[in-house]
């Protein structure tokens, strides 16, 4: 539990050093312009989202939130659809092949793997991380491996969309205490923040063709327009 | 019990403290256990009557699931979340067989509850099983490997029960909320906020985290536990033993200074065993024909024994192994196979000394019967690192001639062929 904690501060020490100095840099990777397709249409099939709602607590403690999480996916992926739409992008939901245990099973393990090594990027590849690797400095290079390309012939897509957003917001209890820590000693004491990750895997290859994090203080998944603004953020740079 | 490591699951670490009835609430709907104790039994078992502060969490009820709005509901969503992570992992132990016979007992100590809770078999050495809120219970094999009999089995199975029914999960979280409000009162008061502090920041991945049990948890969950498997017929006296060798393996284990973690959060051992042993005696008129399930254990485990040795002989703490392979060996099943794994911690271990114990093992195993053939492998590599290169050759010889297509066989005929290792 000691090194949990020890763990949540290094990290929490990162995103802040991050957030400081959110307004100038480099938030998303692209390795093409023009994304390839098979037929007339752009397909990408829209992975589960795995979005976590919650609350910090007046002592700063964050606390899942299920009824805001079940709203928040809802909002994101309806604002998801309507944004690839608008792009006139074919989107495929997901949808878990119950009766094949085996293949889901395989689904499932993409999934996995993309949370990792999307967490990965975020750790390794930007530049102001402390563990930026030497060998990803000048270049963009991810893969998920070729065997995702069984995911694109099961859904005759060309790409698949992961989405990963965690999204906090200060109880009553704490912007009372963040307003009395603000007059009393003059410093902001940090409320909700709105972290995340997606990336665009091309189903030939596997590898990641566009990537993109969210690390702000602002945001509400709660509410439909707000999630707009953030599916706006969050798929910046976003190819077609 | 604790989680021992962050690794299975930070969300085991969802915590927990003292939930208490109200006095008035009615006894655990342990139906399917009440429904086969014997009418000559004693009277029947009374759950206990908890904290007297009067808190107000009751007991789930079967198939209860917390409201979408509760805060509860937040930690069974990560507790969700959680479980999809386990069920899909590598380390599960998928034989049916073994699944079967966890989920059997789980049923029969939590009776009504029975549907309520998933049993997961974790392939990891070492003395552990985790509960989270929302039902999903982690067994390792390590545990499976050191219960003695069905009933020691019971004891922590009925444990986990417990931290479940009393929703310690979320008296956990609750306390940890008041107490890091209280915090921030208490440092704003005195002036000392400076800084935001690190740890109020919020990461990815973080929300997943969740809090420890608290030793009042486990101090309930230990006497809801032996009641529970005191009302579905086990001897309630094996609950102590369970702890009594744990101990003896900590105790031998001169490396675990730094390690024991499992003790951090739980009840001073003693004072658990002594609780323990007293409750015991108190239960025990209550149940007619107190059950160690011996057999039923050793037909269920038997099999997997070796293997979950091995994986214990991997993890390398070997002083903690010595005092279990001691029992092991004492309880007479499949004795060459745990002569065998015996031999083999002393060959690893290779300290003054080792060598001649691990022929010595190795020797009984054969005469034991039931050794896998590595045995003459293993001989094979103690003869070679003293020097006994005819000894080890025909070692090697008798391990080739039992498993003629082993993977490492030009390894081994390589060693066979030269005249030093």
């Amino acid at each position: 539990m000691r090194q949990g904690i020890r763990a949540r501060c290094a990290v929490a020490a990162l995103v802040g050093l991050l957030l400081a100095l959110g307004g100038c840099v480099q938030s998303s990777f692209t390795t093409t312009d023009k994304l390839q397709r098979r037929a007339a249409d752009l397909r990408i099939v829209l992975m589960p989202i795995d979005v976590t709602l919650a609350e910090v607590t007046t002592g700063g403690n964050l606390e899942a939130n299920a009824e805001w999480t079940a709203s928040g996916r809802q909002h994101l992926t309806s604002a998801l659809g309507e944004f690839l739409d608008q792009r006139n992008v074919r989107t495929v939901a997901y949808r878990e092949p119950v009766s094949d245990p085996d293949r889901a099973r395989f689904h499932t393990q993409i999934v996995k793997l993309h949370s990792a090594v999307g967490r990965s990027i975020l750790r390794h590849q930007y530049q102001q991380s402390p563990a930026v690797l030497p060998t990803k400095k000048d270049r963009f290079d991810w893969s998920l491996g070729p065997q995702v390309g069984a995911l694109g012939t099961e859904y005759s897509a060309d790409y698949a969309l992961f989405v990963h957003v965690e999204d906090s917001y200060a109880s009553e209890g704490r912007v009372a205490a963040q307003v009395v820590v603000a007059i009393l000693f003059g410093v902001v004491m940090p409320g909700g923040v709105q972290v995340g990750f997606a990336s665009l895997v091309d189903l030939k290859t596997g590898e990641i063709v566009w990537f993109n994090r969210l690390l702000r203080r602002e945001g509400d998944l709660r509410q439909p327009d707000p999630a707009r603004e953030t599916v706006r953020a969050l798929m910046d740079k976003f190819p077609t | 019990m604790k989680p021992a490591s962050p690794g299975v699951a930070v969300l085991a670490l969802l915590a927990l403290a003292a939930c208490q009835q109200p006095a008035t609430s009615p006894t655990l709907a342990i139906a399917a256990a009440e429904a086969t104790r014997p009418a000559s039994a004693g009277p029947p078992i009374a759950m206990p009557s908890l904290a007297p502060d009067g808190g107000a969490i009751a007991h789930l009820k079967p198939a209860e699931r917390p409201p979408i709005s509760s805060d509860e509901a937040g930690l069974w969503l990560l507790s969700d979340k959680y479980e999809d992570q386990l069920r899909t992992s590598g380390s599960m132990v998928r034989d049916p067989a073994l699944n079967d016979y966890v989920k059997g007992v789980v049923c029969r100590l939590a009776g009504a509850y029975c549907g309520d809770i998933r049993v997961y078999l974790v392939r990891r050495p070492g003395m552990n099983a985790s509960m989270v809120p929302n039902g999903t219970m982690a067994v390792w094999t390590g545990l499976l490997l050191r219960a003695r009999n069905e009933a020691q089995l019971a004891t922590i199975l009925a444990h986990e029960i417990g931290h479940y029914l009393r929703r310690h999960g979320v008296q956990a979280m609750r306390d940890a909320r008041d107490k890091s409000a209280a915090a921030l009162f208490f440092s704003v008061g005195f002036g000392v906020v400076g800084v935001p502090a690190a740890g109020d920041l919020v990461a990815l991945g973080l929300v997943g985290s969740m809090y420890a049990f608290s030793r009042d948890n486990e101090r309930e969950a230990d006497d809801i536990g032996i009641r529970i498997m005191a009302r579905a017929g086990y001897d309630p006296r094996e609950a102590a033993k369970v702890w009594a060798n744990l101990i003896a393996e900590v105790k031998n284990d001169e490396e675990s200074k730094d390690r024991a973690i499992f003790f951090a959060t739980h009840p001073e051992r003693e004072e658990r065993l002594e609780t323990l042993a007293a409750l015991a005696e108190s239960l025990l008129p209550a149940v007619a024909e107190p059950r160690l399930g011996r057999a039923e254990h050793e037909a269920a485990i038997g099999p997997h024994r070796l293997g979950f040795l091995i994986d214990e002989l991997q993890h390398r703490r070997y002083a903690r192994l010595e005092p279990l392979l001691g029992m092991l060996a004492a309880d007479g099943f499949r004795t060459g196979e745990v002569r065998y794994a015996e031999g083999e911690m002393y060959r690893l271990r290779g300290k003054e000394g080792d060598d001649a114990k691990a022929l010595a093992a190795y020797e009984a195993a054969e005469v034991s019967g039931g050794a896998p053939a590595e045995l003459y492998r293993s001989a094979g590599l103690v003869r070679l690192r003293q020097g006994d290169r005819a000894k080890a050759v025909s070692a090697f010889a008798r391990y080739l001639e039992l498993l003629p297509d082993a993977t490492d066989r030009e390894m081994i005929r390589m060693m066979m062929a030269q005249p030093t290792s």
